[in-house]
């Protein structure tokens, strides 16, 4: 592998060459420093939005799946759209860990931790719906797993997508929870011997699990991250693939369409990096993160919008073409008429303004580096991600084959609560993690920033070029070095 | 030398705290340069400790490639075994061999007891299931990097901006001389004596 730093693309940490110690100080600064007035105003309602809709949830369990807005038509309505959407945005994530990594998209080490986060506390609150659409979950909670019984044994069902995907979100959480922590742990021994508080210094002794820094860990290390990175990205790709089976292996016009895969899989990425976005646009701003989360960052992440958005594009009209192609009646019906002009044309042309139509704007270089844009852009690709799921879902369910059975679907405040209660969860989770843990890989960021010094290393002294060679190493080739890096 | 390296393992190590001499340095390439001289000259080393990953320093150290790959490929292996058994039993085979349970294949829509497609998302999810965890358990197990483990020995700034080479003056070879004319030659910051554990 090669480290050598380009020098036709930017530096990924700009602002000169910092220190190593720098790095450190910019990164842990969140941990040490009182939480600023800015972090208290996003922690107070999102905390409130979490208590809210998590009592609503109580009380939905205590009286029962009545007290949603769902009928005998349309049986699966926002719950089953929040799953999806959820676990969509928690595709960012492992995508950005895993599948950049294996690439050696180096870009990614400013991103990866908290897009990982991102990634465990979207997929708790993707979880929370199927567990409670069971209304019994205190029945339904075990009636996943295949435990023995005392009823035959009557086991579950492995010919079901819906017990592929119990297998495969427990799968990806846990992974994903290792793969996070993995990281994490090099990260809390930095602040662990930094740190001169007690109470800081036990908690983190503990938490860093005894790590030295002990180069015979590290090699060791390097080998079980890309184990689990090499593992992680086909799962990423298996988990809402897997999803989308829940669909298409029905027979319900508009969900039994063989392309669902990859278009979940696209649409997944979309929506995830849209979330990563929302959250970085806000974190590298609030916490003085501008030298490392660089405007290159966001660019590059407005560029995979941009690609992922056309994919789902390219989706929507395969569906259309197959619509029609297929001689279907149903499907037609399904596509030309009750998406494009039936009672919830609104909610799927929002989806085509907010996940085909807008991201264009991103093949322009000065839209991808506007902040405000890039912001707003990732709040559109939020809005429409949540429509698509809302569409396939409800527009497919609500004109049934037989058109006495068809029937409309609205919300109650049950549902919009805890939908909200979610949203509430997950801000007040992250909140509290940009407060308690390094929310950018601190030993990564040393290595991408290292490169940058190896080359000016390698031009200026040439004893260090030949230390290297005797090394065995591959000595960095002298570049020309640019003086100024400008971010 | 090499095997060494890896067989003294935290196994062998005994607990008690031991002096180790160490000398900090400022910039990768010194590690780098530092460590294999004195690999190469003889000089005992016991670790080096980074705040990141160097690429070369197991070569300079002498340090073999992990064997933990082999092991994850044993657990994928126990994984898809897990699966293949699960799916198969549950679904199929009636499964008394010492009278625990009974199965009991359920037609569901006139469907083959055993698809093996619809077995395959299980096979993928359980083989990295298994895996995955399995592996960094492992690791974790080996290098005894657990929760509330002590480190073994801390060396100021090794887990911000310090890169340290630690030799074992107790072993065959250490020149306490050569060491430091070692460690200055590549523009060492502290020469410490550091007690710690092996």
């Amino acid at each position: 592998m090669s480290a050598t730093a380009s020098h036709l693309r930017e530096p990924l940490v700009t602002g000169g060459n910092p220190r190593l110690g720098e790095i450190t100080d910019a990164i842990v600064a969140p941990m040490e420093n009182k939480p600023s007035g800015l972090w208290w105003a996003a922690f107070v309602p999102a905390l409130t939005l979490f208590i809210a809709g998590f009592s609503t949830i109580g009380f939905q369990i205590a009286e029962g799946i009545g007290t949603w807005g769902l009928n005998k038509t349309v049986g699966w309505g926002w719950d089953i759209t929040n799953f999806v959407w959820w676990v969509g945005i928690g595709h960012a994530g492992t995508a950005i860990s895993a599948i950049l990594f294996l690439f050696r998209q180096k870009w990614r080490t400013a991103i990866n931790r908290s897009a990982e986060a991102m990634t465990i506390l979207a997929v708790i609150c993707a979880a929370l719906y199927p567990l409670i659409h069971m209304g019994r979950l205190w029945f339904g909670a075990w009636w996943f797993a295949p435990l023995p019984n005392m009823r035959g044994p009557l086991w579950v069902n492995f010919r079901s997508p819906l017990l592929w995907d119990f297998f495969a979100i427990s799968t990806y959480f846990s992974i994903s929870c290792v793969f996070w922590y993995f990281g994490l742990i090099p990260d809390i021994a930095t602040f662990r011997d930094r740190t001169n508080k007690k109470l800081k210094k036990t908690i983190y002794g503990i938490l860093s699990f005894g790590w030295t820094g002990s180069n015979r860990d590290w090699s060791h290390y390097e080998i079980v991250y890309t184990i689990l990175a090499a593992l992680a990205a086909p799962l990423v790709l298996s988990v809402h693939t897997i999803v989308s089976m829940d669909f298409a292996t029905s027979v319900i016009p508009g969900w039994h369409t063989t392309i669902f895969p990859p278009y979940f899989v696209a649409g997944a990425l979309f929506s995830g990096f849209a979330m990563v976005l929302t959250l970085l646009v806000i974190a590298r701003k609030t916490q003085k993160l501008e030298h490392i989360i660089t405007l290159s960052h966001i660019d590059n992440m407005a560029k995979v919008v941009l690609a992922t958005g056309m994919l789902v594009g390219l989706a929507y009209s395969t569906e259309f073409l197959i619509g029609w192609y297929s001689g279907s009646n149903y499907e037609g019906f399904i596509f030309f008429s009750s998406r494009m002009k039936g009672p919830y044309a609104w909610a799927y042309w929002t989806m085509i303004s907010c996940n085909v139509i807008s991201p264009q704007i991103f093949w322009f270089k000065p839209f991808r580096r506007n902040l405000a844009l890039v912001f707003v852009m990732s709040i559109f690709v939020n809005i429409g991600m949540w429509f698509e799921r809302f569409v396939i879902i409800v527009t497919s369910l609500n004109r049934d084959y037989l058109p006495s059975s068809w029937s409309m679907y609205s919300p109650t405040w049950v549902e919009i609560l805890e939908y909200l209660g979610t949203i509430g969860f997950f801000f007040t989770a992250y909140l509290l993690f940009v407060r308690f843990l390094p929310t950018v890989s601190i030993a990564e960021v040393k290595m991408v920033a290292s490169w940058a010094q190896k080359d000016a290393h390698a031009s200026s002294h040439h004893h260090a070029a030949s230390g290297a060679a005797a090394a065995g190493l591959n000595p960095v080739p002298a570049s020309p070095k640019e003086e100024v890096f400008h971010g | 030398m090499a095997s060494a390296a890896h067989a003294a393992a935290p196994e062998a190590a005994t607990t008690e705290l031991r002096e180790f001499f160490v000398g900090t340095f400022a910039e990768e390439h010194q590690i780098l340069e530092v460590t294999n001289e004195a690999r190469e000259s003889g000089l005992p080393i016991h670790d080096c400790f980074t705040p990141y990953p160097v690429h070369g320093l197991d070569a300079a150290m002498g340090l073999k490639r992990s064997w933990i790959p082999y092991a994850s490929f044993a657990f994928g292996c126990f994984g898809f075994f897990l699966a293949f058994s699960l799916q198969t039993h549950t679904q199929f085979v009636d499964f008394d061999m010492v009278q625990l349970w009974k199965g009991w294949p359920i037609i569901i829509g006139g469907k083959p007891f055993l698809p093996w497609p619809a077995f395959v998302p299980v096979f993928f999810e359980l083989t990295v299931f298994c895996t995955g965890h399995l592996t960094v358990l492992t690791y974790l197990i080996y290098r005894r990097i657990l929760p509330g483990v002590k480190p073994k020995i801390h060396i100021d700034g090794v887990t911000d901006d310090r890169f340290a080479l630690a030799l074992d003056p107790t072993a065959a070879g250490f020149d306490e001389e050569k060491a430091r004319a070692l460690f200055a030659k590549y523009g060492v910051v502290d020469v410490l004596t550091v007690e710690g554990k092996a």
